[in-house]
Order: C-alpha cells, then structure tokens, then sequence
C-alpha cells in the first residue's frame, strides 16, 4: 500500500512539476475563463436578468469548458520521447496511473475553478452566499467526477485521430449529471438558503464522483494498454 | 560459416545450458501483416544477444513483445519462472527497456527524471542510486539541468541511466549508439560492457555490424518477421559477416 501510494504520489508530483513549469494547461484554462467572464459581462444585460440568478449555470458551464480545455491535453505532455511508454513499462498498477492522473488534474482544475469564481465575483459582483464549506464541498464533488470521467476519457481521445474533436462529444453527455446537481445547489447556495437544502445534491454528487473513480480505475488498463 | 537457418518454433536446442529467458513461437500480427513470426529464443544469465535485421524486420515490435508493450498473438515468453503478461508490475520491474524514445520529461531535471522513475519501481536508496547512475553514464555535473537542454547524445545517456535505474535482470537495447557522437558511443560501450556481470540477460537490437558484434554472446538475424539464423557469435566467421548477412537478408527478402 505504502508503495502504491509512494507511484500515485510521483505522478501528481511529476503532473504538478511540469504544470507548474511550462503552464501550458493553467495558461489554456485561466485565459479561457478570464475572456469568457468579460464576453459574458458585456452579453448579460444586469437590468433585464439578475446576474445572481444565472450565475450558478454560467459558472459551472465555463468549470466545464474550460477544464475540458485542460482535460484533453492530460496525455500530450507524455507524448514528447514517448514517456508514457516509459510509465507504461514501469511496475505502477494501472489504477494507480489512472489515480495519480485524476488527482494531478483536480489540483490544476481546483485552480482554475477559483480563478472562474473569482471573475465572476470581479464582473458581475456575486456574493457566494452564507455557507462557504458546503459551497466549496458541491464544487470540488461536481469537479472530482468531471476529472474522473474526462481523465478516462482524455486517455481514449489521445489514442484516436480525432482527439479533441472527440473529448467533449464523450464527455459531456456523462456531465449531465453533475451539471443538474452542481447548478442546482449552487444556486440553493447562492441564494442563501441553509446547508441542509443542498445534503441530496452533495450525496448525488459523492455517489456520481465515487462511480466515476471506480469505474475509470477499473477500465482504465483497457484503454492505455494494446 | 554457422547457420541454424530455419524459422523455430522452439528454442534451440543447447542454445543455454540453464536458460533465463525463453520465448517460443512468438507471433506479432497487425491485421494480415505478421511483424514477428514464429520467433522463438533462449538465453542464459549474463548473455547477450544481438539480433541484426533490415528496417521494417520486426526487430522493434520483437523488442515490444518481449517488453511486455505488446502482447504476441501467439507464443510466449518466460524469465526464470515468470511467464509474460502485458502490464504485469512484476514482469515490469525485471526489465529495463531503451527505446528509440527517451522515455524523459523535457521539463524536469536528470535527478528528477531518475527520481520519478525511481519512485514508480519503488526503489527507496535513490539519493545513492541517482548519482551513482549519472556518474556511471557521465552527467553527474548535469543532474540538476532540465532533460530539454541535454543533446541528442547526452540524452540517450540519461535514457540509459533510467533504463539501468532499478538494477533490471532483463534489459533490452534497441539501437543505442543511434546518434552518439565517439565519446557518448564510448560511454555505452563501457555501459553495455559492465552489463555482462553474469546477472543480466541483454537483447541488443542494432543495424550496426561491427557494434552489435562486438559484445554479443549470441547473433540473429531477423528477417520480415522469422529469425533466419541464430547461433554463438563465436561459430560465424566474423571477417565475412557482412556478406553472410547480405545473403541472409537478400534470401529471405527474395522469398
């Protein structure tokens, strides 16, 4: 186990590392989010829509968007001098790959939410209403199942001429999901209604993120090895 | 002039008294095109085979195969008592494989690379392991520069170093001295040479007469997929060996 942990361990350090040094994914994703908080700010006419009403929905598509952004180029950086092939023929169980890649991709998308919740508090002066932890719980749950089924997912793309072209048409229907309960709840939040309104959506999304995980873990070796 | 011509599906015998690895009747196919065919092999502990061939052999897919990155359609390998399966950790930490490709993360430094394989096959004496590594492939002073800065050569040193990295019993070598310069190419020579400890079974796979004769215990020669010979490197007639690989070669390809 101690091995186990010590391989997930040096892939999120590796991801992270390389991440931090080329921000080839945080560039991608941050300048994505940035412009589409400006687009919105000019496209959304605050006298006619409340901002605070839409915001939920407006926040989680551009999580979406942009981490997909990010998702799709998980494998590219193990492409240069094939490393991945390299990973591949070390004894790291696939789970474990499949692990270390999902967390590397939640930190760099935890990220990345926060810059996306931060331009919208800049444009459109939301206030995330009166119960942060549970906020903060629908978040990270909606963001943990999304990178568990997009990191699986970005490994089937990477093997396929059609890669990223491809990613968002498997992805997003599985999304469903997470979009309904996350904006949901976000939204309960938002508004300032008590932390008990929003427990069932925080479980759907546990249970959804939990499924996800297990089943990515499981089918994972199918998909990298031939 | 030694030949054991024809394609086998069994290893020879008297290949190695106490054979290590063994592999019968492998089969690579990729739809109708059979890239490996009906090779089958033994080797012993400390011995090093060379297979020779011309591009598109099968030479790389045979080293995939018994790398465990490809699974054979049909045949099988074993290392002492372990019989090969695709993605097997414990098959995986007995070999080390150097590839065309560097297997390095442009954006992370030598130690690192070391460190982060290291972690993966689980070794834990790596603030030994590492410098010792560098030293013995000669970037020790490098240990701390981003693998994207390195040169071609220097590279495939550090490829070798992570190849090395966990001490593996079966190491394959598949064109090592491609781009070195006459000191890197030294440098590996002194490497592969160190490898014939009499611990380690090695395949060298090269196009290169004179390199991949010069350490073998063992020459093949592959041929669109079959070995058409296999013996002791001491039964060829080495001044002559270019022409008999030429004959083999044309042979086979005018088949």
């Amino acid at each position: 186990m101690r091995e186990y942990l010590r391989q997930v361990g040096a892939l999120v350090w590796k991801d992270v590392v390389v991440e931090y040094r080329t921000r080839e994914r945080v560039a991608a994703m941050g300048g994505f989010t940035i412009l589409v908080g400006i687009l919105f700010n000019y496209a959304i006419d605050p006298t006619a829509v409340e901002p605070q009403a839409i915001a939920s929905g407006l926040i989680w598509m551009t999580v979406v968007f942009g981490g997909m952004l990010g998702l799709g180029r998980t494998f590219h950086l193990e492409e240069e001098e094939g490393a991945f092939q390299g990973v591949l023929l070390s004894p790291i169980p696939r789970d474990a790959l499949y692990l270390g890649k999902v967390v590397a991709n939640f930190l760099i998308l935890t990220v990345v939410t926060i810059l996306v919740f931060a331009v919208f508090a800049l444009f459109f002066g939301l206030e995330f209403g009166r119960h942060p932890l549970a906020l903060a719980g629908v978040v990270l749950l909606g963001i943990l199942g999304f990178v568990a089924i997009g990191t699986l997912f970005s490994a089937i793309s990477a093997r396929t001429s059609m890669g990223d072209t491809l990613l968002p048409i498997l992805v997003f229907p599985l999304m469903v999901p997470v979009i309904i309960y996350g904006v949901t709840a976000t939204s309960s939040l938002f508004a300032g209604l008590p932390a008990s309104e929003v427990e069932g959506n925080i479980r759907m999304l546990g249970a959804f993120a939990a499924v996800a995980l297990a089943a990515g873990a499981g089918l994972f070796r199918y998909v990298v090895e031939e | 002039m030694e030949s054991s011509a024809s394609p086998s599906q069994e290893p020879v015998p008297g290949e190695a008294s106490e054979p290590v690895l063994e592999a019968r009747g492998l089969v690579r196919e990729f739809g109708p095109i059979r890239a490996v065919d009906g090779v089958g092999f033994s080797l012993g502990a400390g011995e090093l085979m060379t297979v020779f061939g011309p591009n598109g052999a099968g030479k790389t897919t045979l080293l995939k195969v018994l790398a465990g990155a490809l699974k054979p359609t049909e045949g099988s390998v074993r290392l002492r008592d372990r019989e090969l399966r695709t993605g097997d950790p414990d098959w995986n930490r007995r070999i080390g494989v150097l590839s065309h490709q560097s297997f390095l993360y442009g954006h992370l430094t030598l130690e690192e690379n070391l460190r982060f394989y290291g972690k993966l096959f689980g070794l834990l004496d790596l603030g030994d392991r590492i410098p010792e590594r560098l030293a013995q492939v000669g970037l020790e002073k490098r240990a701390g520069s981003l693998a994207r800065t390195l040169s071609r050569g220097m590279r495939q040193r550090l490829a070798l170093a992570r190849t090395l990295l966990h001490d593996p019993e079966f190491v394959l070598l598949d064109e090592p001295y491609t781009g070195l310069d006459a000191h890197a190419a030294a440098v590996l020579r002194g490497v592969l040479t160190s490898l014939k400890d009499g611990r380690r079974t090695v395949i060298l796979v090269t196009h290169n007469l004179s390199q991949g004769l010069e350490l073998a215990d063992r020459v093949a020669i592959q041929v669109r997929g079959r070995f058409v010979h296999l013996g002791p490197r001491d039964s060829l007639d080495l001044p002559s060996f270019e022409h008999f690989y030429r004959e083999k070669v044309e042979k086979e390809e005018a088949r």
